[in-house]
């Protein structure tokens, strides 16, 4: 009792500059400070500085274990005319949007089979959710064998089981299916997030607005357009922009199945990165590379953390 | 009657589309599972194609005794594990901050955390690796441990943006300290979330690929992407040995993942694309 008497004084007696300073800075700065300060810290030294180095980097010539030396945008300059930094750009937009695409069609057709009426609904969708949680670099070599050329199940099963083949295909190693296979490869490891994260989005549209749909006469697909769609929109917006930077800058994939080859075919711009840091030991241009995507990267984060926040703080 | 129909037709169309889907992902793992047990000889002259017969170990026997798998699968544990501790500390403790104190710039802070987690790891990995070999910790898995966090903590403080506000103000309405609610009350309800958390950080940091091929370059300090990817650098790809060490890689992610599955479908999704 008596210390709840003793409140109010205490109160009253604060110092003035502190109390400016708590309005200031709010009510819990204290605790709040010292608590993101770790936090802070790692944001600074792991992903700031680096970035604002990366920067620098990039207007210098720069090899391995000797001092950069500045060259203004010469190394810009210089790639802007580059044909395999060209192609490289070409190929990393197909691959990107081309496997987005397929992706959002995929993950849209697992949501609705896994909220259709079956059974075993949570094993199933476990099931089709391991390629996301999987280690990239074993489903990128589980295909690398699927696809090998003499060995693989996949010439096996077209050649000598269903017969729709005459001979074996390099998959991986003639530039008309390489392409295609490694987007094949990250789309299957990417769609099940499209279809987990639309399926928690089918889950929250009540279903009184289907019933309603299906008084005023909507067919099945009818139903889908005007209902299914637009409650999903939000999700389809922050899904497929997350998909676009994770493809966009995936790396695994491509690098294991095939270095950019056949003859740069499949030649996207982190392994073209990679390759001129440390095949090439050029690391201001590398960085160059890597940058020159940072104006149409930097629209996606900001139009997507948006997004993310005004759902996230719902 | 017609409507029965229809709606029969429709469950009928879900399951072959299942059927089709489950093949899809589950047949490379059915595959890598199979050669793992095969021998050289029935993958040379394709034989005895969906079921090894004779079934073999020796590819296990093999990876674990004339390779560095064991040391690699050691390395891995290390970085995943103490990288998932310092992500898991620092980042629950400021998603507790960013969602509960109130003080100047956290607004801020938190965009800039969400800004960090999508800042792709192709754009860091040269200065990062600069930065590890300046502080002498190239071809170390102490540069992997200080490098991880700056992927896991903003995915940590991320999940863990949620925590059940009106519990703690009741709690600190009945006398409790700031300190005193955040250990009695908010520590115990959000010990699954905090461990949920954790444990997609762990996967996260067992899976890396791009930083541990570019800052380690000694055989021994390897994980085990890395070390994987070296099986086919050689001329012979000695596909059983590396289908083997590809299921031991998958394994501990697939019993993390087991629990974490209920996660997956409420927590994730509801965490970062909530609509």
């Amino acid at each position: 009792m008596a210390t709840v008497a003793q409140l109010p004084v205490e109160r009253a007696r604060a110092p003035r500059p502190r109390a400016g300073l708590r309005r200031r800075l709010g009510a819990d700065w204290h605790l709040g400070y010292l608590s993101v300060l770790p936090m802070a810290i790692m944001v600074i030294a792991l992903v700031a500085y680096p970035f604002c180095y990366a920067a620098y980097l990039s207007l210098t010539r720069k090899y391995v274990g000797v001092p950069p030396v500045f060259v203004g945008f010469e190394n810009y300059v210089r790639l802007a005319y580059d044909g395999f930094f060209r192609r490289a750009v070409w190929n990393s937009f197909v691959f990107t949007f081309a496997s987005v695409g397929v992706k959002l069609v995929l993950g849209m057709v697992m949501a609705l089979v896994l909220t259709s009426r079956i059974r075993y609904r949570n094993l199933f969708t476990g099931l089709l959710l391991i390629p996301w949680v999987a280690p990239t670099v074993v489903s990128a070599l589980n295909f690398l064998w699927i696809f090998d050329a003499s060995l693989g199940v996949l010439n096996y099963l077209l050649v000598k089981v269903f017969r729709i083949l005459p001979q074996g295909v390099g998959w991986l190693s003639e530039a008309g299916t390489a392409m295609a296979s490694v987007i094949f490869v990250n789309v299957w490891r990417g769609f099940p997030f499209f279809g987990i994260s639309f399926l928690a989005g089918l889950k929250a549209i009540p279903g009184e607005l289907y019933e309603a749909a299906s008084v005023d006469g909507a067919n099945i697909v009818q139903r889908f357009r005007h209902v299914t769609l637009p409650s999903l929109r939000n999700i389809i917006i922050v899904v497929m922009l997350l998909s676009t930077i994770w493809t966009f800058n995936d790396f695994a994939i491509v690098y294991i199945l095939t270095k950019g080859g056949p003859g740069g075919a499949t030649q996207v711009l982190p392994v073209f990165t990679y390759e001129m840091a440390f095949g090439a030991q050029r690391l201001g241009e590398a960085i160059a590379v890597a940058l020159y995507m940072l104006p149409a990267l930097a629209m996606v984060i900001i139009v997507l953390s948006r997004y993310m926040r005004r759902s996230h703080a719902r | 009657m017609k409507r029965e129909a229809i709606e029969r037709l429709q469950t009928t169309v879900a399951y072959v589309v299942l059927g089709f889907l489950l093949l899809l992902v589950l047949f490379p793992f059915y595959w890598m599972t199979i050669t793992s047990f095969k021998t050289e000889d029935q993958m040379r002259s394709l034989v005895s194609m969906f079921w090894p017969a004779p079934f073999v170990v020796e590819n296990y026997t093999q990876l674990l005794t004339k390779t560095d798998f064991a040391i690699w699968y050691r390395n891995s544990a290390a970085v995943a594990i103490s990288s998932t501790l310092v992500a898991t500390a620092i980042g629950t403790i400021g998603a507790y901050a960013l969602a509960r104190l109130r003080f100047l710039g956290r607004a801020f802070l938190s965009s800039a955390t969400l800004i960090t987690y999508l800042v792709p790891p192709s754009i860091l990995f040269i200065p990062l690796y600069a930065q590890i070999r300046t502080m002498g910790l190239a071809d170390s898995l102490a540069g992997l441990i200080a490098a991880y966090p700056s992927f896991t903590v903003p995915f940590v403080t991320w999940l863990f943006g949620s925590i059940p506000e009106e519990l703690e103000e009741a709690a600190m309405i009945d006398g409790a300290t700031r300190f005193g609610a955040f250990r009695r009350i908010i520590l115990p309800l959000a010990a699954p979330g905090v461990l949920a958390a954790g444990l997609f950080a762990f996967t996260q940091a067992w899976n890396e690929f791009l930083y541990a091929l570019v800052f380690i370059s000694d055989v021994k300090q390897r994980t085990l992407p890395v070390g994987l990817s070296t099986f086919i650098t050689g001329d012979v790809y000695g596909w059983g040995y590396l289908m083997a060490g590809a299921v031991l890689t998958t394994l501990p992610v697939i019993v993390v993942y087991t629990y974490l599955q209920r996660y997956m479908v409420e927590g994730l999704t509801a965490g970062s694309v909530k609509g």
